[in-house]
């Protein structure tokens, strides 16, 4: 990473705001169970157990990421176990409303 | 796809010309969990010949009723599993029973199970850095394999989820190699497939859970709550219930379902509480004195709470369970049985008895000016005390439970609803030291709270977090706002926000304020039995 440059501005602050020694400190930082934190971006929090490293609105770039499996226990992805997903939903950032959950367990 | 087409066919084919063959009804009845492992597995996984290990891979791992149950969805989603409810059921019977997990095994990872939410686990970093990333310790710490079952789960996974090499945490490493060589082999020897623990419950007589039970419990909203859980066996391992109680203000409580009990501790209960579909999780201790465990709405699992049962006569819990020297307080003793005079212990005097019911007695109390500090033994006539009374001089600290949570927008016309969170004030006197929070403090047990809400840091406040991620009533339930776009917010960002809840506990004319870390944020689109 020391031979990285930050390039934008989001990049800059990040930078700024954290050594590479607490950044590394804090990547492996345990969240809420349910949730993830340490892809990155993760989904519900960001590695600095806060919301500002996240893609926000999510639905923005949603398939982007979820197709290729990013957050597998979280988001749908298209590209293994639910090929049929969003297949009625092309733009998530304008009908985002049709996207349903997977909740298959059935109650005992 | 073809090929999935023509492993169905011949699922049916060969399923039908086995009933055929035996024109038996056992043969496709769900209550036989063996015969249809026989019908519906084995036409990939294969006979080992070792009737010790009859199936392969099946045979080799021990689960929870969850546990079971999500490896059928994924057989079902993925490998083109074609089975009814009802057989699933009784499959999810039969593993359980049989290759179960026995209550100590269960005991360090209940809350998953429980559907408890705003848990935070303390993880091995080993296992957090390759598993706990995505999904929840308890997922796999609920799970018994053999070495060769956890090497598969790793190959299973790259099969699944092949993008795992590439998340943060495993591209900058050798990720496949360190998770089949290493991480693996630790999980076939913390979570051992022959972890004598199991012989051992299985070998062990399995309590009786039919008759009355004494409950007490607490749902976010509306309290705490007593009642007598009355539970009648209808065939093996099913049982019908009722529940009948009051919540501390005096409203009753009604309800009524049916439970199923799994590896002889597992309870598992559906029923409807005043018209609202709830869920029981508890486990029974092995010597079938008590269940411990949570209620919850069936739509909602967030919403619910502890919940404890006892067989036979007994104090069960005090509502409040702590009173101020010199002052008068009404408390509700739970429990059943509780018939004769009430005692609170020294420097605590019953003034009068308001109410008595099945499930509780209801007493007007008054701690002396000059009543000692400390715990009091409760008792009701002969019953036995499980709770006891503190006696306190001031509250010293309180501390807001769940510490860390998460809330999730919703609802806004889309078909995700919002996830709610809620919060208690769990109060502490200061002990003989004068200090709070050190080791002699005394715990108070819950009390009632002002709530608010605050920006959680500078970034929170500049984004006007506190406007729309949500608001909290004065019950301490937090309800988040609306999922979707909002074009009022910068980049039109979601109504998620990083928020402080604060709880402040009056003493008399003395504040005492806390608060915890809530972060409002996105729906998840995949739930679990096991998150």
């Amino acid at each position: 990473m020391k031979h990285l440059k930050s390039f934008n501005k989001k990049a800059k602050m990040l930078d700024q705001a954290t050594s590479q020694n607490e950044v590394e400190e804090v990547v492996a930082m345990q969240s809420v169970v349910g949730c993830t934190s340490t892809n990155d971006p993760g989904w519900e929090v960001d590695p600095f157990g806060g919301l500002g490293s996240l893609c926000q609105p999510m639905e923005s770039d949603l398939y982007g990421c979820a197709d290729a499996c990013w957050w597998p226990a979280q988001v749908p992805d298209t590209m293994s176990q639910y090929p049929e997903w969003s297949k009625d939903v092309a733009k998530a950032n304008e009908d985002w409303r049709k996207l349903d959950g997977i909740f298959p367990e059935e109650q005992k | 796809m073809n090929n999935n087409k023509s492993k169905r066919a011949l699922l049916s084919g060969s399923a039908l010309a086995l009933m055929g063959a035996m024109l038996t009804p056992a043969v496709s009845s769900a209550a036989d969990g063996e015969t249809l492992i026989q019908e519906k597995c084995l036409l990939c996984h294969t006979q080992t010949g070792d009737p010790e290990a009859p199936f392969s891979r099946i045979s080799q791992q021990r689960k929870t009723p969850e546990g079971w149950q999500m490896t059928i969805n994924r057989m079902q989603r993925l490998n083109g599993l074609v089975i009814s409810h009802e057989e699933t059921q009784a499959v999810i019977k039969y593993l359980s029973d049989t290759q179960g997990l026995a209550p100590s095994e269960t005991a360090p990872h209940r809350y998953v199970l429980e559907q408890k939410p705003n848990v935070v686990e303390d993880v091995d970093p080993a296992y957090a850095e390759m598993c706990a990333r995505c999904h929840s310790n308890a997922r796999f710490g609920l799970q018994r394999r053999t070495l060769g079952e956890w090497q598969l789960h790793v190959n299973t996974h790259m099969a699944i989820n092949p993008t795992t090499e590439l998340h943060a945490l495993a591209r900058d490493r050798s990720w496949y190699d360190i998770a089949y060589n290493d991480v693996a082999p630790k999980l076939a020897t913390d979570y051992a497939f022959n972890d004598p623990a199991w012989a051992n419950w299985q070998k062990m007589a399995k309590p009786d859970l039919t008759g009355s039970w004494s409950v007490a419990g607490f749902m976010p909203g509306k309290g705490d709550y007593s009642a007598t859980l009355t539970v009648t066996e209808t065939a093996k391992d099913n049982f019908s219930l009722t529940l009948q109680g009051h919540y501390v203000d005096g409203k009753k409580l009604q309800g009524s379902g049916s439970a199923k009990v799994f590896a002889g501790y597992e309870w598992r209960a559906s029923l409807a509480v005043d018209g609202v579909k709830m869920r029981q999780v508890m486990a029974a201790s092995e010597d079938g004195s008590a269940m411990t465990g949570r209620m919850y709405q069936s739509a909602h699992d967030e919403i619910g709470g502890e919940v404890t049962a006892v067989a036979g006569k007994a104090v069960v819990a005090l509502s409040p369970a702590a009173i101020k020297q010199g002052q008068l307080q009404k408390i509700t003793i739970i429990g059943s049985g509780l018939k004769g005079s009430v005692s609170l212990g020294d420097g605590v005097q019953v003034v009068k008895v308001l109410s008595r019911d099945a499930d509780r007695v209801v007493v007007l109390a008054r701690a002396s000016a000059t009543a000692s500090v400390g715990l009091r033994n409760v008792a009701v006539g002969s019953a036995k005390a499980n709770a006891q009374l503190a006696v306190y001089d001031a509250v010293a600290s309180i501390q807001v439970t769940p510490n860390e949570s998460i809330a999730r927008v919703g609802g806004n016309g889309g078909k995700l609803p919002k996830v709610k969170s809620s919060y208690r004030a769990l109060a502490f006197s200061a002990g003989k030291d004068g200090q709070p929070g050190t080791e002699d403090d005394m715990r108070l047990g819950y009390m009632p709270a002002q709530w608010s809400l605050q920006p959680f840091d500078e970034v929170a406040e500049h984004d006007k977090d506190l406007q729309f991620a949500g608001s909290i009533d004065s019950s301490g339930v937090f309800t988040p706002g609306d999922a979707g776009l909002n074009h009022e917010r910068k980049f039109s960002t979601n109504n998620v926000g990083n928020l402080k809840v604060v709880a402040k506990v009056m003493d008399g004319d003395n504040a005492v304020e806390s608060d915890a870390h809530l972060l409002v944020t996105v729906p998840t689109f995949i739930k679990r039995a096991i998150q």
